[in-house]
């Protein structure tokens, strides 16, 4: 069993995520998806909670309890990332960083601060980070998702109030087989 | 590394730019001080969790409110 196929997930994320129509696309992505206890403590609406606990439920979605490790070192990459001249970390999305560099899971993740902390700092190395472009791409490339993937990246910012920025959305169509 | 850091601020500033055009302003001028000031401060840090809590409110809460000012979350 590969580490890959875990991926933990961010708040942000999950808020945006549950809002679009195919969110069950991310339990077929993965054998399953861990929502840290500091995650899940910050969502507080009906329909995102009620999606959580389904997937919980069905065993697509997992809670993830936060070992010492990890909090050690997600402590580490909030401080570190706070020497950046970037957007900085919060401590949510530094566990799911942490876990992403302990366990090899996927991290899902919107916040700027966390994409630009896996890129800028050493100790994250090799975490592999998506957000929901890279799932959605995903889902098109395994067969999960059909029909003209513009329409459904147009669909999700429609539905979600997401953007996904304009070259990184050309690139994914152009490999997707999309017109860019 | 310099590079890198160049990178990321230059998506920041995108990112900002968006957040400004895309933003309904009449209706972040319309509420109370304490949202206006959060919306405003997340059209230019895209800190939605420093955001929320200058609006005394939970992320989704402001998440909503994100959508109601017509305010995109860029990533």
């Amino acid at each position: 069993m590969s580490a890959r196929e875990f991926a933990i997930a961010d708040t942000c994320f999950l808020i945006d995520w549950a809002a679009w129509r195919r969110r069950d696309l991310l339990f077929r992505l993965f054998r399953a998806v861990f929502v840290p206890e500091l995650v899940l403590r910050e969502v507080r609406s009906e329909r995102t909670l009620e999606w959580i606990v389904e997937g919980i439920s069905s065993g697509s979605l997992a809670l993830f309890t936060e070992t010492p490790g990890v909090l050690d070192l997600a402590l580490r990459i909030v401080e570190r990332s706070r020497l950046l001249p970037v957007r900085g970390v919060d401590l949510p999305e530094a566990v799911c960083l942490a876990v992403g560099k302990l366990r090899g899971y996927v991290v899902i993740t919107e916040n700027r601060g966390a994409l630009a902390a896996a890129d800028l700092l050493e100790e994250l190395s090799g975490v592999v980070v998506w957000r929901a472009l890279e799932l959605i791409a995903e889902g098109f490339r395994r067969g999960l998702l059909s029909g003209d993937p513009r329409s459904v990246f147009a669909e999700y910012e429609r539905e979600t109030g997401h953007r996904f920025p304009k070259r990184d959305l050309e690139v994914a169509l152009r490999e997707l087989g999309g017109e860019a | 590394m310099e590079e890198k850091l160049e990178k990321w601020r230059r998506l920041e500033e995108e990112a900002r730019e968006i957040r400004r055009r895309e933003a309904d302003w009449s209706f972040i001028e319309s509420q109370p001080p304490r949202l206006k000031a959060a919306l405003k401060l997340y059209v230019e840090t895209g800190d939605i969790r420093l955001s929320s809590a200058v609006a005394g409110l939970s992320l989704e809460e402001f998440r909503e409110l994100l959508r109601a000012a017509k305010i995109p979350v860029v990533a």
